[in-house]
């Protein structure tokens, strides 16, 4: 019974830190093109600059979401069940 | 830019100031130690009649969330007449109403659709900046234990109703009703159905699914970042030994995220709206 409960747990953290480890990835990349592009335009034309500022922030709050939606896997395989 | 402070911007900003001070202290006098055990978790109450999942409430996300709306309802009060020389009060809400009816005007196609939209996209920004700027202040924290409830005062981050995934959905539900609703009016009922079935109708099941991934996909960013910040902030001061950063992340997750949060929120609600209508 002890070894079963034991296996649960492994089961769990090894589950929780590869959901967080891998759903990492994709918005890592992501926000990295993100702020390369925007790097780029701003060095193209710097006067734009506060607008670029604000789009980017926007485009990487909505980027970062696949990795958020990892962080609520990762808790709710933790926390919850 | 020169920033120049009146007298009750001094007040309001010692005021917050004071309020992350007193909080620190009285984590460092008490030698307090947030309840990992209790994370994540939510008080609940069984109402006395009815059974099953429609009896159950959060009391806190209920309370918050109204007082929120009764803020915003005496704020709206507190102007009686918009001058022809703006106030401060006045110039702020023109700005902010301003950015978002030009967003509103850019993104949605048909005229008559514009002004619905905005005032849909504004309350909803304005609700959740409002919640999410909540997660920010020290104040009062639920923390549901075997025998009932039990409060802190200033240790903890006020409980912001966005922080429950049922407050997100209802808002994303709601988005999806209306731009449907919207689409059903601006196209009449034969057109929208004909919608689901374009380009040819093998592809009905994956506009089905992609419509219903829109809220799913909109309440859970909203949550995500707002539960999984207050979280981190826990975690994060678990690991420093609570030495000063609690109140610094809630700041940064609750005023940088959350508006960035709130922003996208209502863009998204935007951009949903107009792609079904047009």
């Amino acid at each position: 019974m002890e070894l079963a409960e034991a296996l649960v747990q492994l089961g769990k953290f090894i589950g929780a830190g590869l959901a967080m480890g891998i759903g990492a990835i994709g918005p890592g990349l992501g926000e990295g093109h993100v702020g390369a592009s925007a790097m780029e335009a701003m060095s193209r034309q710097p006067e734009m600059m506060g607008t670029l500022t604000t789009r980017m922030l926007l485009a990487m709050a909505v980027t970062e979401s696949t990795g958020l939606y990892s962080l609520v896997i990762a808790f709710m395989i933790l926390l919850v069940a | 830019m020169k920033v120049s402070l009146t007298k009750g911007d001094k007040i309001f900003l010692g005021c917050l100031g004071s309020g992350y001070i007193i909080t620190f202290i009285v984590m460092q006098i008490t030698d307090h130690t947030f309840d990992l055990e209790g994370l994540g978790q939510r008080w609940i109450v069984q109402l006395p009649f009815g059974s099953g999942l429609f009896s159950r409430v959060n009391p806190m996300t209920l309370f918050v969330s109204w007082a929120l709306m009764a803020i915003l309802i005496i704020f709206a009060l507190s102007i009686k007449k918009f001058e022809r020389i703006p106030g401060k009060k006045q110039s702020l809400i023109e700005m902010l109403l301003e950015y978002f009816y030009e967003l509103t005007k850019d993104t949605i196609p048909k005229k008559e659709f514009v002004k619905p939209t905005f005032y849909i996209a504004t309350t909803l920004f304005l609700f959740i900046i409002l919640s999410n700027l909540l997660g920010a202040i020290p104040g009062i924290d639920t923390v549901p234990t075997e025998n009932g409830v039990k409060f802190t005062l200033f240790q903890s981050s006020w409980y912001s109703p966005t922080s429950d995934l049922n407050t997100n959905a209802t808002l994303a539900v709601f988005v999806l009703i209306i731009s449907h609703a919207f689409a059903i009016k601006a196209k009449g009922f034969l057109t929208w159905l004909k919608t689901f079935f374009e380009p040819n109708p093998i592809m009905f099941p994956i506009n089905l699914i992609s419509e219903v991934a829109k809220p799913i996909s909109h309440s859970l960013r909203l949550f995500g970042n707002v539960m999984g910040g207050g979280i981190l902030a826990i975690i994060i001061s678990y690991l420093v030994k609570y030495f000063l950063l609690p109140t610094f992340l809630w700041g940064f997750f609750g005023i940088f995220i959350g508006a960035i949060q709130a922003l996208v929120f209502a863009v998204l609600a935007i951009a949903y709206i107009g792609s079904v209508i047009e």
